[in-house]
């Protein structure tokens, strides 16, 4: 018995496939979820959503969202997914030094924004992270 | 009439605009068929929001957030979106014109240079400004979102409508305005996101048993906290593709008509200017002719 994992984006349709197991990061610690799954509904935090099918494990990174299990269905509602091939390091490691740079230039702007750049400087190091992974 | 050199001129002017409108209506018209797919692509997003708003629905008692509270409406929080570029036939105009008619107090924050340059000539009062990018992309968007819900939370504002040319197809996009907070009740909100999704209203009752089921992480009141402002920028996100897709496709429509109209332009030119030149022809035969006899 397979799972059916799905993650969207109100941009588009990130990962769409049958997998063996899920290991989903949500705000209160990261969950595995396998096959008979109890229905579930949970929030996802910024980080490395770790898929595994046939013995192989890719990963991806996610930034915030909502998580569903439902029967055989794991259905994950992310404001950002990148597929690990897909993540290109330099275009990151710019956007991340941006972030921090502004960070640091502005003392007192919009609480929002910063909450914002802060949101963008973790989910650029959750990239990286799963980028740097396999060296 | 005019000289030969003159028509010759306006000949080459004319070509050069058709030339001009003409690779400007082959560039929106991939443009709009990009911004189209866009729309679509958010379908399963919305569908997806739809049920497990639909999960939480039952079991949250119509919660008591900030977001569905009603209050008294003094001043009302729009925000307009408009295109920066212009050359897209009456499509801001007619955007604009709905704003004239507002006469209720109201703030407005503003997406496209078009509008913001409006608001400014009319003196009415602008919170922010936001660029239109001809890539709408999710983060963008989220931005003028939190920005208005914050607005709305701390009472600049009562109300959060959206103005904006919706696409209805490629010749037709009519203004619309749509009102975003205060919400009226969850129910509504699943009913608007399955719309989006190209479904039915109602779930079915088979998928309500297994959602009786459900288990919340960390509860249900608190994922519901947490799902509203996500909805509220989905749907702005949502609304700006589609005006981006009113944009591409008005423009397109108004490349084609100026293109149409230089060929007609052109085809009346040549016509005088080949009289003009045979007029010229025969003139100087006689000319000729009328020397001949005369030695």
């Amino acid at each position: 018995m397979a799972l059916t994992l799905e993650i969207v984006t109100p941009e588009a349709r990130v990962f769409s496939d049958t997998i063996d197991t899920v290991v989903i990061p949500t705000t209160t610690g990261e969950v595995g979820i396998l096959p008979g799954h109890i229905p579930l509904l949970t929030q996802v935090e910024h980080g490395e959503l770790r898929v595994t099918k046939n013995g192989v494990t890719t990963m991806l990174a996610v930034s915030g969202g909502f998580a569903q299990v439902e029967g055989d269905r794991v259905s994950v509602l992310a404001e950002n997914a990148i597929t690990e091939e897909k993540i290109d390091e330099n275009a990151v490691v710019a956007a991340l030094k941006r972030a921090e740079d502004e960070l640091k230039a502005a003392k007192d702007i919009d609480p929002q924004q910063y909450e914002n750049l802060q949101n963008l400087v973790r989910y650029s190091g959750v990239q990286l992270a799963v980028k740097r992974r396999r060296r | 009439m005019a000289s030969t050199r003159d028509i010759r001129r306006r000949i080459k002017s004319v070509k050069n605009t058709r030339q001009i409108t003409k690779a400007m209506e082959l560039v929106a018209a991939s443009k709009m068929k990009k911004a189209q797919a866009a729309a679509l692509a958010g379908r399963p997003y919305a569908e997806l929001m739809a049920k497990m708003l639909g999960a939480i629905a039952d079991r949250v008692e119509e919660a008591q957030h900030p977001f569905l509270a009603k209050r008294e409406i003094r001043t009302r929080g729009i925000i307009l979106i408009t295109s920066d570029k212009g050359l897209c036939g009456p499509l801001n105009s007619n955007v604009l014109k709905v704003v004239t008619d507002i006469k209720s107090p109201a703030k407005y924050a503003v997406i496209g240079r078009k509008g913001t340059q409006f608001i400014a000539r009319t003196h009415r009062d602008l919170l922010a400004d936001f660029p239109a990018n001809d890539r709408t992309s999710f983060a963008d968007i989220k931005v003028v979102a939190e920005f208005m819900v914050k607005q709305f939370l701390e009472g600049v504002v009562d109300t959060v409508e959206v103005i904006w040319p919706r696409f209805r197809n490629t010749l037709v996009q009519a203004p619309t305005v749509m009102t975003l907070l205060p919400l009226t009740s969850v129910k509504d909100v699943i009913a608007d996101l399955r719309s989006d999704a190209g479904l039915e209203a109602t779930t079915t009752a088979a998928a309500k048993t297994a959602q009786n089921q459900m288990l919340f992480e960390p509860d249900a009141a608190s994922v519901l906290e947490a799902i509203l402002p996500l909805y509220i920028n989905r749907e702005l996100f949502q609304h700006a593709i589609d005006a981006k897709a009113s944009e591409h496709s008005a423009r397109m429509v108004a490349m084609k008509t100026a293109k149409d109209n230089a060929t007609k332009l052109l085809g009346e030119l040549t016509l005088e200017y080949n009289k003009a030149r045979q007029a010229g022809i025969t003139q100087e035969i006689l000319e000729i002719a009328a020397a001949q006899f005369a030695a």
